[in-house]
């Protein structure tokens, strides 16, 4: 099947919904969630100029699209994984998607939350205010990068080939500087510039990684890398071809070297793309470390570097966060804190380490997101916000009850997975393990520290003289907030149940053989 | 010691633009100077790219087009490279896009002052005092002025000079 498909479907869907898309639930509809958003990214703006109610429907549309057909190749697939070779050529030449049921995972959380978060939304009640003809303007355009960011993302989550992976890397970088200054404020642009100049050297370093990849193997595509690592990638070449990889592609993962950008790029971008920032894209960008680090560098110095990177960022996140003096900032120091426990957590050996490092990843991504979401009107300084419990009694609750499951307070999924951490960080048992435990230990009582704080202003009573209160948080913010809240209650009520299933999934993620034997089915045949 | 070849000159050589330009990201405060110190990193990349798949002697790598038998270059890196590059140049022409507009606003391209400028206004919105450096001098601005060194060596006669 060539890409010329999305094309056909397109024109095919406005005729007969049914037909063309039961025509399409192969495997290989799996490349659609990619390229329908931004097929739809590009005709936006002619869209636009023909109707804006219909251009403002297209996106949502195709992300609602994208997560069915996700959800559809995962029934079709059942547990096992499969790859898809683009346009038909096979790898290592041609480029392959690898679908298991990881990537289908975070492929479809891209769509369900780049969808709760649509940048759109949040824009509507402040268009009433705004001058509406450079609402009307800016609309399509934050779409259409909203919608390459989704793209970009998938791919993300389902490319197979490093080289792919990187130009997808690069796709959602520029997609979001586009969406940070979006608003067009002048702190904006600063902020994204700074992020801009971070970000392209952190490629820099990245396509630095690449290259020696190459040198070494002669390969890029992920499989093959897998079969040839342990001859080539052993040794110091290795390593350091690691090491740029790690600082290059941790920028967006917010790991600790090269985040600086992160605090200016979440007190001045609007809420809801910093939820998207932080929740969404800083996972993939982990993702994709992790798949680096379980298929192609698998010496025990990798996971060690991985390990000081993120101890380095839960202590600077969470000691920052704890002097932060407004929310948005606090949030994001918080998010830092929160991915060096996810790089920590993908640093302990074997399954349990995937285990808990997808389970602190989803964890995050819940949590995190919904808390952007609160922010968005609550944006000020932490004075601000005293006694604004009255004003938003649910709003000022769900805070609560994230802030309870980020500390690790026992009933709820936080503690399960801080839990599942220390267990592997104790059977570890190496000096930097026991190190990377207190760090954590630490951490959290820093944490809890200043989420108690924040949580305590909410509920003061009133100052009589203070300056007019905050607005309550808006009704859809306060909505996503509660589905989140209520899919982190069912999940702690069901946690065994999903516990086991992201072991499958963490068992599936760490088999290397199952891996290379489905992007070369060929090679299966022969071997036998 | 490593063999003073062509190949190693050219490694050396992708690998030193690399790191100048990081070291011009790092020490330069004039943001078109960082844009420029950014973009000669990334030919140092772009070149490292193209040399991974460089041989000594060989030919372009079209069939047909040499000798037969003759070495070929490894055509990959070329048509990753040239990814890289449209990449590059995209994230470059939105930098400068970005620098105008910041520019238009603020009229300094200085990184400290338009920092010094952002972190003020955000300080602004959200209501909180503006973050102070843990080097800034204590005391009420204007600070009182510096004396001038000329001013303290020759006393008497400058303080009129001064005033």
């Amino acid at each position: 099947m060539t890409l010329e498909l999305p094309v056909d479907l397109l024109f095919g869907l406005n005729f007969d919904l049914n037909l063309d898309l039961t025509k399409v639930m192969t495997a290989n509809a799996i490349v659609l969630p990619v390229v329908l958003p931004l097929l739809a990214a590009f005709l936006m703006q002619p869209l636009a100029q023909v109707s804006r109610t219909l251009a403002r429907l297209l996106g949502p549309l195709v992300l609602t699209l994208g997560a069915w057909i996700i959800l559809n190749a995962w029934l079709d697939a059942g547990p096992a994984p499969f790859s898809v070779a683009i346009g038909g050529f096979a790898a290592p030449l041609g480029i392959v998607f690898y679908a298991d049921q990881l990537a289908l995972l975070f492929a479809l959380a891209v769509q369900v939350f780049t969808l709760l978060f649509w940048p759109g939304l949040g824009a509507l009640g402040a268009a009433a205010k705004a001058d509406a003809a450079t609402e009307r303007q800016r609309a399509p355009r934050r779409d259409a990068l909203a919608l390459l960011l989704a793209s970009a993302a998938t791919g993300l989550a389902l490319s197979g080939d490093l080289f792919n992976i990187f130009v997808f890397y690069e796709l959602a970088a520029v997609a979001s500087f586009g969406l940070v200054c979006a608003d067009g404020s002048g702190r904006a642009r600063i902020a994204t510039l700074r992020y801009l100049f971070i970000s392209a050297f952190g490629s820099v370093l990245a396509l630095v990684g690449i290259a020696i990849l190459y040198l070494q193997t002669g390969t890029l595509n992920l499989a093959q890398l897998a079969q040839v690592a342990p001859e080539t990638l052993q040794g110091p070449i290795g390593l350091a071809s690691f090491a740029l990889l790690l600082i290059g592609f941790g920028v967006k993962a917010e790991l600790f070297p090269l985040n600086a950008w992160v605090p200016e790029v979440y007190a001045t971008a609007s809420a809801r793309v910093s939820a998207l920032l932080a929740g969404l894209v800083s996972k993939l960008a982990i993702l994709v470390i992790v798949r680096l680090l379980i298929l192609v560098f698998q010496q025990p110095e990798a996971s060690q570097l991985l390990l000081v990177l993120g101890v380095l960022g839960v202590l600077t996140g969470e000691f920052s966060a704890w002097r932060a003096q407004d929310f948005p900032r606090l949030l994001a120091f918080s998010s830092i804190g929160q991915l060096g426990l996810v790089a920590i957590a993908f640093s302990i050996d074997g399954t349990t380490g995937i285990l808990a490092g997808t389970a602190v990843a989803l964890h995050h991504l819940i949590i995190k997101s919904a808390l952007f979401g609160l922010a968005n009107r609550w944006s000020g300084g932490l004075d601000a916000l005293t006694a604004a419990a009255r004003g938003a009694p649910r709003a000022a609750g769900l805070f609560v009850l994230f802030a309870l499951s980020l500390i690790g307070v026992p009933p709820l999924w936080g503690f399960w997975i801080k839990l599942l951490i220390m267990a592997g960080l104790v059977q570890g048992g190496s000096p930097l393990d026991l190190l990377a435990l207190g760090a954590i230990l630490l951490a959290t009582a820093v944490e809890a520290h200043y989420l108690f704080r924040v949580a305590l202003r909410l509920y003061q009573p009133p100052v009589p003289d203070q300056a007019p209160r905050l607005a309550p948080p808006a009704r859809w913010d306060v909505g996503v907030a509660y589905l989140l809240g209520a899919c982190l209650m069912v999940i702690s009520v069901a946690i065994t149940p999903t516990t086991e299933a992201l072991r499958v999934l963490a068992q599936q993620t760490g088999d290397v053989t199952l891996y290379v034997d489905t992007v070369f089915p060929n090679h299966l045949a022969h071997k036998e | 010691m490593i063999p003073l070849t062509l190949e190693t000159v050219s490694f050396a050589g992708a690998v030193g633009l690399v790191v100048i330009g990081g070291l011009g990201l790092v020490i330069c405060n004039h943001l078109f100077r960082m844009l420029l110190a950014l973009v000669m990193a990334e030919s140092g990349a772009n070149l490292l790219l193209v040399l991974t798949g460089f041989r000594d002697g060989a030919i372009a790598p079209i069939i047909g087009y040499g000798p037969a038998g003759a070495p070929l270059v490894d055509p990959l890196p070329q048509v990753l490279v040239l990814t890289a590059i449209v990449i590059g140049v995209g994230v470059q022409a939105l930098a400068v896009a970005v620098l105008v507009r910041v520019y238009r606003s603020y009229g300094t391209l200085d990184m400290r002052e338009l920092r010094r400028r952002m972190e003020g206004e955000i300080a602004v919105a959200a209501g909180i005092p503006a973050p102070g450096s843990a080097q800034a001098p204590l005391g009420r601005r204007p600070l009182p002025p510096v004396p001038d060194y000329e001013l303290v060596r020759r006393s008497a006669p400058v303080r009129e000079r001064g005033a």
